[in-house]
């Protein structure tokens, strides 16, 4: 990750170009704006955007990533920069790690039931303790990625249901659904799980970890990037449920920031910038790292859990998933 | 840290150090830039102005303040520099 660089969300049709080494970005209305190229971490695009080979020959060569959401919030793919930061030491350990079934289930269990555990903390409600104690009886017990994943489904739709009961009527889920989502809150967990990944992915390109070399969801999906599904797992509560849970409590979304159409639902224009500032304005809160003893940002935590990863394949440290300490 | 530069070129050499500019900071007023960078990107900065400006004629001066917070600053009239980063 580069020490300084923000994050850009494009949020409207715009044309990418490259100028005197550096982006200028023109918007169908006003004037092109200019963007310095070592100000870019990364891009976040969700609306129509052209790019030609040469800004992207810069973006590359600067490490820069553009993430692209389709209509729906869903993630339709990546341009990532060419591999700088390969290590094979690291990559083998990290397949023998994901081929060992042991060591794989036993961290897929951990990742289940630390995501559970913050959905817990996320809602703030103890009426998903019964489920929970379900889940956490019941994993040991699975001696399948596809089990652990079942286990997990059942928590999730408890948790969902526990979820709608603190929602305004327009925004509850009535079940989670995907491709499209088929309503407002399903649009509302779509952008976000896919911002989270995105922002995984980019943690992950600077290390030296594969990023489809992963553990949880190994066998399930076959083409996305497994680990970077993975790790978003433990964080999707943190921004998902507790940003639905309080936009709708501060009345900050409104029906009007949502497409809904017969089965299905999106954000949006407006919808869309005003989820984009509240990611920006989240992944830059900051708590206390007690192990770092320094401010740590929410988008350096996910950094810090990819580097968890290194360490287990390079050292053999336990890789423990990523729990809220505040 | 948080940059702010100011230059004051002959007319030939401006559109060199503008380019040379854009690519670290961002503009915000006819030959005023600011923005944030690490040690390194502003001494690569520094450098490449060095070798495009006359040292004998132009002058550039740069600001420095730990973090953008560390700055006051009010516009009075129109607002030249673009929008944040949500485009």
């Amino acid at each position: 990750m580069p020490a300084v660089g923000r994050t850009y969300w494009l949020t409207e049709p715009c044309r990418i170009r490259r100028e005197d080494n550096s982006v200028r970005v023109e918007r169908p209305d006003g004037s092109p704006v200019r963007i310095p190229i070592t100000d870019i971490r990364d891009l976040v695009v969700f609306d129509h955007v052209d790019i030609n080979t040469s800004a992207l020959s810069l973006l590359s060569r600067n490490g820069v990533t553009v993430h692209i959401l389709d209509h729906y919030g869903n993630h339709a793919g990546h341009f990532s920069p060419a591999e700088s930061m390969s290590s094979a030491a690291t990559v083998r350990r990290q397949v023998e790690i994901s081929a060992d079934d042991e060591q794989r289930l036993a961290i897929s269990r951990s990742l289940v039931l630390a995501t559970a555990e913050n959905i817990r903390w996320a809602l703030d409600t103890d009426l998903l303790d019964p489920a929970l104690e379900a889940l956490r009886n019941a994993l040991p017990a699975c001696r399948t990625n596809d089990a652990i994943m079942g286990q997990e489904g059942n928590f999730r739709r408890t948790a969902w249901a526990v979820l709608d009961s603190r929602l305004p009527p327009w925004l509850r889920m009535n079940g989670r659904t995907r491709r499209p989502p088929t309503n407002a809150g399903n649009a509302f967990i779509s952008y976000l799980n896919a911002l989270v990944y995105a922002r995984l992915l980019t943690a992950l390109r600077s290390t030296p970890l594969h990023p489809a070399i992963g553990f949880l969801h190994a066998d399930t999906d076959r083409r996305r990037n497994t680990l970077a599904l993975d790790l978003a797992e433990p964080f999707k509560p943190l921004f998902a449920e507790r940003l639905l849970r309080r936009a709708a409590s501060q009345k900050h979304l409104k029906e009007s920031d949502f497409e809904t159409d017969v089965g299905r639902a999106s954000l949006s224009k407006n919808g869309r910038k005003k989820i984009a500032a509240l990611v920006r304005e989240e992944l830059s809160t900051t708590v206390h790292h007690r192990g770092l003893k320094r401010q740590v940002s929410y988008e350096e935590l996910m950094h810090l859990e990819a580097l968890k990863v290194v360490r287990l394949c390079l050292e053999g440290t336990p890789y423990k998933p990523f729990r809220p300490w505040w | 840290m948080f940059v702010i530069l100011v230059y004051d070129t002959a007319v030939e050499r401006n559109p060199k150090v503008l380019k040379t500019c854009r690519k670290y900071l961002h503009w915000t007023q006819r030959s005023v830039f600011q923005g944030e960078l690490s040690a390194a990107q502003y001494r690569a900065l520094m450098a490449a102005l060095g070798t495009v400006i006359d040292p004998g004629y132009d002058s550039i001066v740069t600001y420095t303040a730990r973090s953008p917070d560390m700055v006051e600053s009010t516009t009075l009239g129109v607002a030249l520099g673009g929008p944040g980063d949500i485009l």
